[in-house]
């Protein structure tokens, strides 16, 4: 009762997405792969280099597009959103818009997966941080652009000569309700240390810290080469304000290690903003009935973790932040109960 | 430490050179250093030191040398060896400790503690002149010179009673040897 008849739509083209839509459409199946930008790759495009490996995203994003464009199953959506999606019994009708007015098509489908990814906490709501205000104080992300430029091998007029990373921006912070810790930030902080390190050897690295949290294999090696062979330097405590000074950034903090009051004179602030999930993720989740949590993160079944709901599954961050590695697993895992799901035919 | 750290301390201005001279001194790499406060949660005399192992450590990597040098735990370390016994990266604080020790004791660098100075160049004359530390002789010298005259007379005289001190100073077999020690260190020194 292998009813290859059966078609599956993934929202969002990042690497959860690529991944699930790979392995349903190895599987045979049709899929759709919808992304709301004109190129495929989400986040992963956007990063200079990668944890705990230090290899290029780049090669990982490509070798995925090149792959999924081997398979006539897979149809590749760019530029498309989900407009609004309906149940029908054990299909879903969904309308898709194009970047254009007159870009619609409808589509039906017979499971979804959601790999919407996230989007980072909005770090101008610290006003003690200047962030939106002091042009070099910006969020990892916009860092990640920075290191692209910087090693896109172009003469840089003004290497930094220090630059401050601070950690839990938003996460592990009641007061702006993210009481959650986004997992990530650690090891790519560590990452981003390093990386300015390695091409500016003179320049200083601080990266301001309360704990370093490196569970994963090769996660703590990783931060502790960082630290002894990199010589990045890791101070512990949580910063409290951003002056400009003389031109560059002035950091407060505490040397809580010590008891001290300390500043450093930067040139750069590096924000490693909390993981938040996607106003859109909600909007996705109530129009194919799947489950979200308190901060409108996709809510897992029990006994299903990639299952959101019926016939919906998810993968990548918008169910939590996960780092690359992380997202494929759970593309494919989505894959799996999709596959799963279309191989016992009769239901 | 207080008076130094009383506006803001500004990282930028730390000076590595202690750091850098330990490494290559003594081998010690602290960034190895995990912050864990193993070190101190063992440490025999933790309870009397104005800087326990763990921020002697970080003192070094903040390159604090004026407060390493007059801090007081140099005096109270008794070079017991558990921190680095405990410690998860293998860092060697009692050899730090001896390195900061020898260094201040050069450089003439007062303590807090009366008489700290006086034991040090008494246990260290009984080691030149017999090759051990004979306690009861080093203790009456100590004690006399600090003008404690009563300080220990009660349990010496106990101990004394039942045959554990000895009056005399018994040189060991090989004091040449132990003398050349001396030279070759007070050579080095010059050098």
């Amino acid at each position: 009762m292998n009813d290859k008849a059966k078609t599956a739509l993934v929202v969002g083209g990042g690497l959860a997405g690529m991944e699930a839509a790979l392995k349903i459409g190895q599987a045979g199946y049709k899929v759709f792969l919808v992304e709301k930008e004109t190129v495929l790759g989400g986040v992963l495009r956007q990063l200079y280099s990668s944890f705990p490996r230090w290899e290029n995203p780049q090669d990982l994003l490509n070798n995925k597009v090149q792959q999924l464009g081997l398979y006539k199953e897979i149809s590749i959506l760019i530029g498309m959103t989900v407009k609004t999606a309906r149940r029908e019994k054990d299909a879903f009708i969904v309308d898709l818009q194009g970047l254009d007015e007159g870009d619609n098509r409808q589509i039906v489908v017979d499971a979804v997966v959601l790999a919407t990814g996230f989007e980072l906490f909005d770090a101008s709501l610290y006003g003690e941080y200047g962030y939106g205000i002091y042009p070099n104080v910006m969020n990892s992300l916009e860092f990640e652009a920075k290191l692209k430029e910087w090693g896109s091998g172009q003469e840089n007029s003004q290497p930094p000569q220090a630059v401050a990373f601070f950690k839990c921006v938003g996460s592990r912070d009641r007061s702006k309700g993210y009481p959650y810790c986004s997992k990530i930030c650690c090891m790519y902080t560590a990452k981003q240390a390093g990386v300015v390190k390695d091409m500016f050897p003179a320049a200083k690295s601080y990266v301001f810290y309360m704990d370093y949290r490196a569970a994963g294999k090769e996660y703590e090696e990783f931060v502790r080469s960082v630290i002894e062979t990199k010589h990045v330097r890791y101070v512990r405590g949580r910063p409290s304000k951003v002056i400009p000074e003389n031109g560059r950034l002035l950091v407060r903090a505490e040397d809580t290690l010590m008891g001290v009051p300390i500043e450093v004179e930067v040139d750069m602030v590096v924000l490693a903003a909390a993981i938040v999930p996607r106003k859109e993720t909600k909007m996705l989740a109530e129009y194919f009935g799947a489950r979200t949590d308190q901060y409108g993160f996709l809510d897992h079944d029990t006994f299903n973790p990639a299952k959101v709901g019926d016939r919906v599954f998810f993968a990548g961050a918008c169910g939590f932040a996960v780092e690359t590695q992380g997202a494929q697993y759970q593309g494919a895992a989505a894959a799996a109960e999709v596959i799963a799901l279309f191989n016992q035919g009769g239901e | 430490m207080s008076a130094d750290f009383y506006k803001p301390m500004r990282l930028n201005e730390i000076d590595s050179s202690l750091q850098e001279e330990i490494k290559k001194v003594c081998d010690i790499n602290v960034e190895l250093c995990m912050e864990c406060g193993k070190c101190t949660g063992g440490c025999s005399n933790a309870h009397i030191f104005d800087y326990t192992p763990r921020k002697i450590v970080q003192l070094v990597k903040l390159g604090a040398e004026k407060t390493l040098l007059s801090m007081d735990a140099l005096w109270t370390c008794v070079s017991c060896q558990l921190c680095v016994d405990r410690c998860p990266s293998q860092i060697n604080i009692p050899h730090i400790m001896d390195y900061i020790r020898e260094k201040a004791h050069r450089q003439g660098v007062k303590t807090r503690r009366i008489n700290v100075e006086l034991f040090h160049d008494l246990m260290l004359n009984s080691i030149r002149k017999t090759g051990r530390v004979a306690e009861a002789p080093l203790m009456l010298n100590f004690n006399l010179r600090s003008r404690q005259y009563m300080k220990d007379a009660v349990l010496g005289g106990r101990m004394f009673l039942k045959g554990k001190l000895s009056p005399f100073s018994p040189v060991v077999k090989d004091i040449d040897h132990v003398r050349r020690l001396f030279k070759k260190i007070a050579d080095n020194r010059e050098g």
